[in-house]
């Protein structure tokens, strides 16, 4: 309202200052946005469209002649035992990780959030979170010599508890559940501190009524503190879906997708057949599966959120 | 950091900072750090300028084919980098980029969750505000330069954190984009010293505590916008 209120007083000063300043923003919107959208252009829009076309031809940047072989990547995709491997693992390991993530670090925010010392609050929340900061690629390799089968530290505990040592990364049993649990200590700072946030937001009273007409503390969780957290679950749940199906760095640093590609999560197998094996098509049409995935499984999670609240 | 410590006290043997030497003298550790702290800089600071420049075009100029460029730019948030990832190589390749640092630093410098959130956050500036400055005289560089900038601060540095963070640690582009030693970032180095020191645990650990010194430190300096950030954006 603001804004035509001015506009009509300067249409009554003098018309020609109004058209200079038009044309100054006018020039001012084209400067500034022109080389913004270009980089948004050649580094995103245009990728994605390459990428797409990428996947109808078979494509070796060495030999750089690329042939239209229309949809038989994807046809060839769905024979692929190890790309269908490979789409297993990585729903593995969204599932399982992101259920044990939301759970322990509800937990942890929960109870992180019951210490009344604002200094103890915050040494907490500092030390869930140190681990987020420091660089993915090196936590997968203190890891790595953490799970080393000679002299790693979790064998030489397992030693001092007089059990077998464990074959950790090459064990198919257990090398998802290992890459996991590294994920785990890497990554559930920023739940917990997202968690603290919604939960800081419900107000006091909702706890006092409860506690007056002597609901126990699970009733409370349950009916209180769940309802009430449902937008930061939503957001929560989706952003760390989406950060794991994309998950790399531990799987190449640590397992490399081995053994038998128990561990072999998509966003590996895109990278290896689009720069070891130059497959650069191929691996475009796993990418465009790979969108597909993501772009669903968010649809749904904000579907299934809306539907939540409506009640 | 934690777990150097705490292996530490599981080998009771004598302290030494022999692996930090190793690091310095066996490689050019001192150029990776100078590579990443220049790629990690230059991101940092041109992403916070484009990202406060078309927040402040989109919240407060009228133009058009702005409502469909928003949803574009925005619509590029979903997208995962592996999907991309195949193309923009080729397209650096064409450019003649591999192996230039300016590889890591071009296709970073702008932001699409940056440009939203600085949009939001200059939506709600008063416009009685800008038409005041625009009274005295400002163009609308310096309105954006003096006013707006200043005012929203706490995002702008939130965003920067994450923003330096996220390229200080960017592990699968480098990777791609890098091979010659002299060109790579810290968490290659890493890598690389995994791979030449596998038996030499102090050498590689020596290596991950230097690398995570520098986000520590900066989290130590900014860890109340840090939270307040993370509360506040929800990045990762």
């Amino acid at each position: 309202m603001s804004t035509a209120i001015s506009t009509n007083k300067a249409d009554k000063v003098n018309p020609a200052v109004k058209s200079t300043a038009y044309r100054a923003k006018r020039r001012f919107i084209i400067i500034s946005l022109v080389p913004i959208l270009l980089l948004f252009g050649v580094f995103a829009f245009l990728p994605i469209a390459w990428s797409l076309g990428l996947s109808a031809f078979k494509y070796d940047p060495l030999s750089s002649n690329a042939i239209f072989v229309g949809a038989e990547n994807y046809i060839r995709m769905f024979q692929d035992s190890i790309f269908l491997k490979s789409l297993w693992v990585t729903f593995k390991f969204v599932f399982i990780a992101v259920l044990i993530n939301i759970v322990i670090t509800l937990l942890i925010a929960s109870a992180i959030q019951r210490v009344r010392i604002p200094w103890l609050k915050n040494g907490f929340r500092t030390i869930f979170f140190l681990p987020t900061i420091a660089p993915l690629a090196g936590t997968a390799i203190v890891w790595n010599t953490m799970f080393n089968y000679n002299d790693g530290l979790f064998n030489m505990i397992l030693a001092k508890m007089n059990m077998a040592p464990i074959q950790w990364l090459s064990d198919p049993h257990y090398a998802l559940y290992s890459v996991i649990m590294m994920t785990l200590w890497a990554d559930i700072g920023y739940n917990i501190v997202l968690f603290i946030a919604g939960l800081d937001s419900i107000p006091d009273m909702y706890y006092e009524a409860a506690t007056l007409e002597g609901a126990g503390r699970w009733h409370v969780f349950l009916h209180i503190t769940l309802p009430l957290l449902r937008r930061t679950l939503l957001f929560v749940s989706i952003t760390t879906v989406v950060s794991y199906f994309q998950a790399f760095p531990q799987f190449q640093i640590m397992t490399k997708g081995g053994p038998f590609n128990e561990t072999r999560v998509l966003s590996l197998q895109i990278y290896e057949q689009a720069f070891s094996s130059s497959n650069m098509g191929y691996a475009s049409a796993m990418a465009t599966v790979f969108l597909m995935i993501i772009l669903l499984v968010t649809l749904l999670q904000l579907r299934w959120g809306r539907t939540q609240w409506e009640h | 950091m934690d777990i150097v410590s705490g292996s530490a006290g599981f080998f009771p043997s004598k302290p030494s900072l022999d692996g930090y030497r190793t690091v310095f003298s066996e490689a050019p550790f001192v150029t990776w750090l100078l590579n990443s702290l220049m790629t990690s800089v230059i991101i940092t600071v041109v992403t916070l300028f484009t990202s406060a420049l078309a927040g402040y075009v989109f919240a407060k100029h009228q133009f058009r084919g702005k409502k469909l460029l928003f949803i574009l730019i925005l619509a590029t948030m979903m997208i995962p980098f592996q999907v991309i990832m195949i193309p923009t190589y080729l397209i650096t390749a064409e450019l003649g980029l591999v192996n230039h640092l300016l590889a890591i630093i071009l296709p970073n410098l702008v932001s699409s969750y940056g440009v939203f959130l600085a949009k939001q956050f200059i939506e709600e500036i008063p416009q009685e505000l800008l038409e005041a400055a625009r009274m005295d005289g400002s163009g609308e560089f310096r309105l954006m330069l003096r006013i707006v900038m200043p005012l929203i601060l706490p995002m702008l540095s939130a965003l920067g954190i994450f923003t330096f963070m996220n390229s200080w640690n960017n592990y699968l582009w480098p990777l791609i984009v890098l091979n010659d030693e002299s060109k790579m970032t810290v968490p290659l180095a890493l890598v690389y010293f995994n791979g030449t020191h596998q038996v030499n645990y102090n050498v590689v650990m020596s290596a991950a505590v230097l690398i995570t010194i520098p986000v520590i430190i900066m989290f130590l300096i900014f860890q109340k916008q840090f939270i307040k950030g993370l509360a506040m954006t929800g990045m990762k």
